[in-house]
């Protein structure tokens, strides 16, 4: 069997466990209880985004994808940050 | 050989990344308070996120049919997994501390909070 064929099978028997935990997550972000529940089920939902992107980016052949990646990750982490500014001392700050 | 060799590996770590995010999904579900569900966000973003991005990154290097824009994707996805490590830890630091501090979070079974007296008695931030 041709490599581009086994790695096409393997991604579409992956990508519903990717597609799974991130409605999980999403399970979690909608119900959970507290502010800061909630924007770790987000940070986790954008880090399994951004991975489940770098696997369509083989899948579909187009490398551009990958660069979001980046972007995505330092999304996730600014909300951390912000949030955690606006938790401690109520401003957002700048 | 060698890009069935990588392309193997890669596939076998982006397998064991999916696993990862699932238990950390079910985890990150069934803990009871926010600060155990810590350990499932690093379960999910190190075990979930950062083996699977040097999977992709081993899988696009063997992945001939890519073309030469196979080592720009394994380039990005190392750096975006190098990234990860620093992001994700400083992150939910921030979010872990900032939860304590304002009380957003409380420690629902508490047996005993140190962290909680060390505040009220001045001696942490």
């Amino acid at each position: 069997m041709e490599i581009e064929e086994h790695v096409m099978l393997f991604i579409t028997f992956i990508a519903p466990v990717f597609i799974a935990s991130i409605i999980l997550y999403l399970i979690r972000a909608l119900r959970g209880p507290t502010i800061p529940d909630m924007v770790i089920a987000v940070d986790a939902i954008s880090f399994d985004i951004a991975v489940f992107l770098a696997v369509l980016a083989v899948y579909f052949k187009s490398p551009i994808l990958i660069s979001c990646v980046i972007v995505l990750m330092l999304w996730a982490y600014a909300l951390d940050i912000y949030v955690a500014k606006y938790l401690e001392s109520k401003d957002m700050g700048g | 050989m060698i890009s069935w060799i990588l392309v193997i590996i890669g596939e076998i770590l982006i397998a064991v990344g999916a696993i990862c995010d699932l238990i950390a999904a079910i985890g990150m579900n069934r803990f009871p308070n926010f600060f155990v569900r810590l350990h499932a966000l690093t379960v999910g973003t190190i075990g979930g996120a950062f083996v699977p991005l040097i999977g992709v990154a081993l899988l696009s290097l063997g992945a001939e049919f890519l073309g030469v824009y196979r080592f720009f994707m394994a380039g990005a996805s190392i750096v975006s997994a190098v990234l990860l490590l620093f992001l994700a830890p400083v992150g939910s630091h921030a979010i872990a501390r900032a939860a304590h501090r304002s009380k957003a979070a409380t420690v629902h079974p508490k047996v005993v909070d140190h962290l909680e007296e060390d505040r009220e008695r001045g001696v942490v931030v």
